[in-house]
């Protein structure tokens, strides 16, 4: 206002400013701002399921990375059966001795190993399967995506089309032909199956959320001051679409988990040598008709844990990651 | 709105060439390929190899095959038998030929590598037990979806709220192969053994399901039948419901929550409608809408069946079948499977389009 014009019209007095007292040091305000990223941190703290999931897909980490090295029995050695079964039923025969002191967990039918670390062993690659596969669509599905929904035209056309087939296809047949001919047994092989057929959906996420994005206000800004097309996609529309495209990868983590350990449990997966979770059910078939329920139970209550976890977390990220929440 | 749909439809054209284009060569360039179940069997010549390769045409180079299962190139491409029956030998086998072999696009999907039936009849077989079981567990989830959605979305936040939730969450965690084993675990093997292990009928007592006598059978002993079928129903269906019920009560949840959210829901309260007036006939009408949409899009499922359930119970349907054929590359079976069920995933799609139009006054296609 000017300060000239008075609502009272009176004199032009100065006003005598009124002395402001200096705050005292230890009151002294200071103004810490947070970026998006933090702000989302704080409130993904206070998500409890979320911090409970984190906690739990944290401990099965690390239970995977470590325990290995201490779990007392070595899984790529079959144990001796009389051994490490002592005090069985008789009538139980070969299939496996129930929860005890020594095996806590039980042991499996057949070789006798300890179930505790036939799942310790699998939980590596079953998470890094998980993990990997879900990276690899998530880059594929956000190039592909991000082309789409930023370029457009024909090019966004074609790009669609091919996510239309590869969406039409029922996923599940596919990818036990392509890990059963393609794959040859290989947990690399089973990533690269699992992400080349996980990216359209993602793709097609990218691309809705590009098609919007494009025409927002700061996007037409920052190209009328002459921005390149590579920096408006990296600097002004990607990091607008990280939110969506970081819960789907999550989401999509705990999908390959299990996908990957029904393909495997069918035996079209990774090669039975090596220890998966999914492998580790394969066997457990042929001894539950003979009363072994401890065999299929605990590898699937990992799987279940872990799937739960990254669930969690999902959810836990999709209400943080959203500046509209109210957490 | 025809001209919509019209163009769609013929969108979906390039859309199942591409699907099938695809497949087959995945099928046909795999390692091992269709000669992969003769690689561990020392008594297969190399003369029988050669007849086995001539007679299905695998020395073509495989675009032409590809050709030929279309039915565009071949000798005869019009409606002939190229291949009207007769009998063919390998691996001291007698296989029987019925029908033709002039390909998809005249309505042949040609033959069973393994067996010799005519790929039509063996997913012929299949589809009865697939509807049999994906449709008593699609009745049972969408019914319990329904009223348990609904009523949790109008007693939000109570307890039985977040029960669902719950068991949504748990639902959503468990792998349905693992459900299965549990189910059997816990239920069909020693001490309980309530029901049985895998299966559809009980091969002792009842003759092969499909076949004339299982039919004189049943006209003659309609209720232990039924029985017998109904019991090994019991644990596939459980499996499924369990599985499907999140997804669906969460959707039926949040779309009665949006309709009682909306104004018009207020201004009928503020009338003085009655509560279970309000519910029923304004709520529970609107939300109806995205609801009936989303369950008809899951019906191809009645169709191409549960691969999972199917194998962990023995189910003898459709999954089952394209999992046999898997593992003995069988890959005429194979393709048809996969283009009748991408035909019925594009088709249901397309329906579920006009269904909404249909149904929402308000939407409109271009």
């Amino acid at each position: 206002m000017d300060p000239t014009i008075r609502a009272d019209g009176g004199a032009l007095a100065p006003i005598a400013p009124t002395p402001v007292e200096p705050a005292p040091a230890d009151f002294e305000v200071s103004l810490v701002s947070l970026n998006q990223w933090q702000i989302a941190a704080r409130r993904f703290r206070r998500h409890k399921l979320a911090v409970f999931g984190s906690v739990l897909f944290l401990s099965i980490v690390a239970i995977a990375i470590i325990m290995p090295f201490f779990a007392p029995f070595d899984f790529y050695k079959v144990p001796d059966p009389v051994a490490h079964c002592p005090g069985a039923p008789k009538s139980l025969g070969s299939s496996g001795c129930p929860p005890s002191l020594d095996h806590f967990m039980g042991t499996t039918g057949g070789l006798q190993r300890d179930v505790f670390t036939v799942v310790v062993n699998g939980a590596r690659l079953s998470l890094i399967i998980g993990v990997g596969a879900a990276l690899f669509a998530a880059i594929l599905g956000a190039i592909v995506g991000g082309t789409a929904g930023f370029f457009g035209g024909w090019l966004d056309n074609l790009l669609m089309r091919i996510v239309d087939v590869l969406l039409s296809l029922p996923i599940l047949f596919v990818i036990l032909v392509a890990s059963k001919f393609l794959g040859g047994g290989s947990w690399v092989s089973i990533i690269l199956v699992f992400g080349f057929l996980g990216w359209p959906p993602i793709a097609r996420l990218v691309r809705s959320l590009f098609l919007t994005l494009r025409s927002e206000v700061f996007v037409e800004a920052a190209r009328a001051v002459g921005v390149g097309s590579g920096r408006i996609i990296f600097r002004h529309i990607l990091p607008n679409a990280l939110s969506p495209l970081i819960v789907a990868t999550t989401l999509q983590v705990a999908a390959v988990i299990v996908t990957e350990a029904f393909v495997s449990f069918l035996g079209f997966g990774v090669d039975v040598t090596q220890p998966t979770w999914g492998n580790a059910l394969t066997g457990a078939v042929r001894f539950i008709p003979l009363g072994n329920w401890w065999w299929p139970l605990f590898p699937g209550m990992a799987i279940v844990l872990t799937v739960l976890g990254i669930n969690f977390v999902g959810d836990g990220l999709r209400d943080a990651l959203d500046p509209r929440s109210r957490y | 709105m025809v001209k919509y749909f019209v163009r769609r439809a013929i969108q979906a054209i390039p859309v199942l060439l591409g699907i099938s284009l695809i497949t087959y060569f995945i099928l046909l360039i795999a390692p091992g390929g269709p000669y992969a179940r003769f690689a561990q069997n020392p008594r297969i010549t190399a003369a029988q190899i050669e007849a086995f390769a001539e007679r299905w045409g695998l020395n073509d180079p495989i675009p032409l095959q590809y050709c030929k299962w279309l039915g565009v190139c071949g000798q005869k491409p019009f409606l002939i038998n190229a291949l009207p029956g007769g009998t063919f030998q390998v691996a001291g086998l007698t296989i029987e030929l019925p029908g033709g072999d002039n390909g998809v696009l005249h309505g042949d999907f040609g033959y069973s590598i393994t067996d010799g039936r005519p790929v039509t009849e063996v997913i012929g077989s299949r589809i009865i037990p697939t509807f049999i079981l994906a449709g008593t567990a699609y009745i049972i989830w969408v019914a319990i979806a329904f009223f348990a959605g609904v009523y949790a979305a109008v007693k939000r936040y109570t307890l039985f709220d977040s029960a669902l939730t719950v068991v949504n969450y748990v639902g959503f965690s468990l792998p349905t192969f693992w459900l299965g084993l549990m189910l059997i675990t816990l239920l069909a093997s020693p001490p309980l053994k309530w029901f049985p292990v895998s299966g559809m009928w009980n091969a002792r007592q009842v003759p092969t399901f499909g076949s004339a006598e299982y039919w004189t059978y049943f006209g003659a002993n309609t209720i232990p039948a039924l029985y017998d079928l109904g019991v090994h129903l019991v644990l596939p269906v459980f499996t499924l419901v369990l599985v499907n019920i999140a997804a669906d009560s969460r959707f039926i949840r949040s779309a009665m929550i949006d309709s009682l959210n909306q104004d018009f829901v207020k201004t009928a309260r503020a009338k003085g409608v009655s509560e279970r007036r309000v519910i029923f006939r304004h709520a529970l009408r609107n939300a109806l809408l995205p609801v009936v949409t989303n369950i008809g899009l899951e019906i191809p499922f009645l169709f191409t069946g549960a691969i999972v359930t199917e194998t962990i119970f023995s189910w003898p349907g459709m999954g089952r079948q394209f999992i046999q054929a898997t593992e003995n590359f069988d890959y005429p079976v194979l393709m048809g499977i996969l283009l009748v069920t991408a035909v019925i995933v594009v088709v249901a799609n397309l329906l579920a389009d006009v269904a909404y139009a249909i149904v929402d006054p308000r939407v409109q296609y271009d």
